[in-house]
């Protein structure tokens, strides 16, 4: 070996050989992102955009439910079944779109073990709720387990893309972001509660495009070769993450602020916090002006939301109309900023109508919970929650139709040339061909030279 | 007008804080009468006014990531400075200007943050062996490090090596994001092809940080 590369050496050596070995036309190197062919086809909406945003809505609402079912449960409230309902309907979902790419069969190994894990979680509030030490424990056991046989299972589906310390690395993070978001609620430190709630939301899109990740690259036809993880795709899922955390943390503070809950501070708090990352991420696309408007509006809005559910307390119908009064004017101011903003890429008339939807929802999910309809808050919630994913492409791809240039794909469409052929059989035939050539060339020049000097003499 | 709510809002939390202080024994009221005394608005507004706590990317993994100045990879003596380089207007990864250097393609991953890092380096010159001449020879197992400018150091452990056509690469596998962190060296192999000035061939050796790796 270190005979070959001194032997390079050498080679380089030779003064003529830096001219030869390279090549001295150095192209525009890519600070040039401007490639305008690959521009035409920034898109937030591909196959493999999409099962991103599939996997990373049923992954971060099972953490959010997860959440608020292991709250209810320690609490004993009347809608624990139905929270852990809603857990369970998006179970399901989430195993569907796993059949969806390896199979029914992996579906239902999937489901059992997504199941079982859900199962030591409630195993772990029972056994807190009844200050039994051991079988807390044995819950976190169980989990520890889980852990190591999911991420065989995923490491085995996924063709060992996603490697399994990794994997249960992350899974450790998700087991502990769920445990202290539970360990704190139920000794009073909601601050810190809710952080880790939003932390497990935040992490779930982590695994979500990590695993979109993995699945396309295994199955890149079905994808139509599409990547999720292009900056037009990051846009999307930010946009997703953040505004179906909104839906997620009002529904809620608006069930707290209604249960004269003790957290409801500290729920709205992460509400708050919400909108300080949903305004960052506005103000980096629009500038800090418009993040200040919209954190205006924005905040607004839940204020109206808030006084809802004051109104709702308090029994007064005339201030609960008057707050959806205020929402309607909301819609349409926020509507027109919107339009603005994208240039006519979100229409007033239809993101007024999606409002009205999210509108709706909220309204909907907080006074079936209020009148004990369970069932029916639940299922309300889970649709405010899908929502949001459809206002984050709708939101994502108009702002990438107005600024193509800055979700511009950074991938090379093509491998580098990182060979001269000075090594290849042929390569190195062909090259020598032409070393001799041209000294054979350049030798008859001279003889020429040489014979017409003799000549002319 | 907007201005003023704080300040009213702030009134409201003084006029309520003597009930909320009455409450403060009762865990968890479910009783919606205990709402009815509470100011939601002001208690919202409260919490606006405090510090805002972002969520954020959570994470020790992307403490890793480096900027890399130089590459080592033992098994096959190579030791290499790092050249930035990028695409050409054709969408084409740039190679590394020398035969001696090592390209790490700067618009892709940090290596030591997830994702796939992508490095790559001449197999040949016109005339003899260059830097990534024998990258064909390594094994799983092999360690590579690359360091940055500070000498801070990250190693990655050879996974599997793979030659693909030059037009059927992979690109979204080779270049794209991973859960793990990732990186990928490329060099060209296979019959040198006069016409199209390359070789027909690319060899992608795979490797994976050596806190991802199962042990």
């Amino acid at each position: 070996m270190n005979i070959k590369m001194n032997w390079k050496k050498t080679f380089v050596a030779l003064p003529l050989s830096a001219a030869l070995v390279i090549p001295t036309a150095s192209p525009a190197f890519a600070d040039d992102h401007g490639n305008h062919t690959n521009m035409d086809k920034v898109t937030v909406s591909t196959p493999a955009a999409d099962l991103r945003a599939t996997l990373d809505q049923y992954l971060s609402e099972h953490a959010y439910l997860a959440v608020v079912t292991m709250q209810k449960g320690v609490q004993g409230a009347e809608d624990f079944e139905e929270a852990a309902g809603a857990l369970e309907a998006n179970t399901q979902d989430l195993t569907g779109a796993i059949a969806s790419v390896y199979g029914e069969e992996a579906g239902k190994q999937f489901n059992d073990m997504w199941s079982e894990h859900i199962g030591y979680f409630v195993d772990y509030v029972k056994a807190t709720a009844e200050d039994n030490e051991e079988g807390r424990q044995e819950a976190l056991n169980n989990l520890d387990n889980y852990r190591a046989d999911f991420s065989q299972f995923l490491e085995t589906a996924t063709d060992e893309r996603l490697e399994a310390s990794a994997l249960a690395e992350g899974l450790q993070m998700h087991v502990n972001q769920l445990i202290g978001a539970f360990d704190n609620y139920e000794e009073g430190n909601f601050d810190e509660a809710y952080e880790k709630l939003r932390m497990s939301i935040d992490h779930m899109y982590g695994v979500g495009k990590g695993l979109s990740t993995a699945i396309t690259n295994q199955f890149p036809d079905k994808f139509e070769n599409t990547s999720p993880a292009t900056p037009a795709a990051d846009l999307r899922a930010d946009l997703n993450h953040l505004l179906s955390e909104h839906a997620a943390l009002a529904v809620l503070a608006m069930q707290k602020g209604g249960d004269g809950a003790e957290d409801f501070e500290e729920a709205a708090g992460a509400l708050n916090n919400n909108t300080e990352d949903l305004t960052a991420a506005i103000a980096s696309v629009y500038g800090e002006e418009a993040g200040e408007q919209f954190n205006e509006m924005w905040s607004e809005h839940i204020g109206f939301f808030v006084d809802y559910v004051q109104a709702s307390v308090n029994e007064d119908d005339q201030a609960k109309e008057q707050a959806l009064t205020a929402l309607d004017g909301y819609r349409k101011d926020f509507s027109e900023f919107l339009d603005t903003a994208t240039e006519g890429g979100l229409e007033a008339e239809n993101t007024a109508e999606g409002l009205q939807m999210h509108v709706n929802q909220l309204t909907g999910a907080f006074d079936n919970y209020i009148e004990g309809d369970f069932d029916m808050a639940y299922e309300e919630v889970r649709k405010a929650y899908a929502h949001m994913y459809g206002v984050g492409e709708g939101l994502s791809g108009a702002i990438v139709n107005q600024n193509p240039e800055m979700f511009a794909s950074d991938m090379p469409t093509e491998m580098p040339k990182t060979g001269m052929g000075g090594m290849s059989e042929e390569g190195g035939l062909n090259a020598w061909m032409i070393a001799f050539a041209s000294m054979a060339a350049a030798l008859a020049a001279v003889v020429v030279g040489v014979r017409r000097k003799n000549n002319q003499a | 007008m907007y201005k003023l709510l704080p300040l009213f809002l702030l009134l409201f939390l003084f006029a309520c804080s003597t009930i909320q202080e009455s409450e403060a024994g009762v865990k968890s009221g479910q009783e919606a009468d205990v709402g009815s005394k509470t100011d939601l608005r002001a208690a919202l507004d409260n919490q606006s006014s405090s510090s805002v706590k972002s969520a954020g990317n959570t994470g020790k993994m992307e403490n890793t990531a480096i900027v890399p100045a130089s590459i080592s990879i033992p098994a096959i003596n190579v030791q290499a400075d790092i050249e930035e380089v990028g695409r050409y207007e054709n969408g084409q990864m740039g190679e590394p200007k020398s035969i001696d250097g090592v390209g790490w393609y700067q618009d892709g991953y940090l290596p030591g943050e997830k994702g796939s890092s992508v490095m790559a380096g001449h197999v040949d010159s016109k005339t003899g062996p260059a830097v990534f001449y024998h990258l064909e020879d390594l094994n799983p197992g092999d360690k590579i490090n690359v360091t940055d400018a500070e000498g801070q150091k990250q190693t990655f452990i050879v996974q599997k090596s793979e030659s693909y056509d030059r037009k059927e690469a992979p690109l979204n596998k080779i270049f794209g994001f991973s859960y793990r962190r990732q990186l990928n060296l490329i060099t060209c192999t296979g019959e040198f092809n006069k016409q199209a000035g390359t070789h027909d061939k690319r060899l992608v050796v795979y490797t994976v940080h050596e806190d991802d790796v199962t042990e």
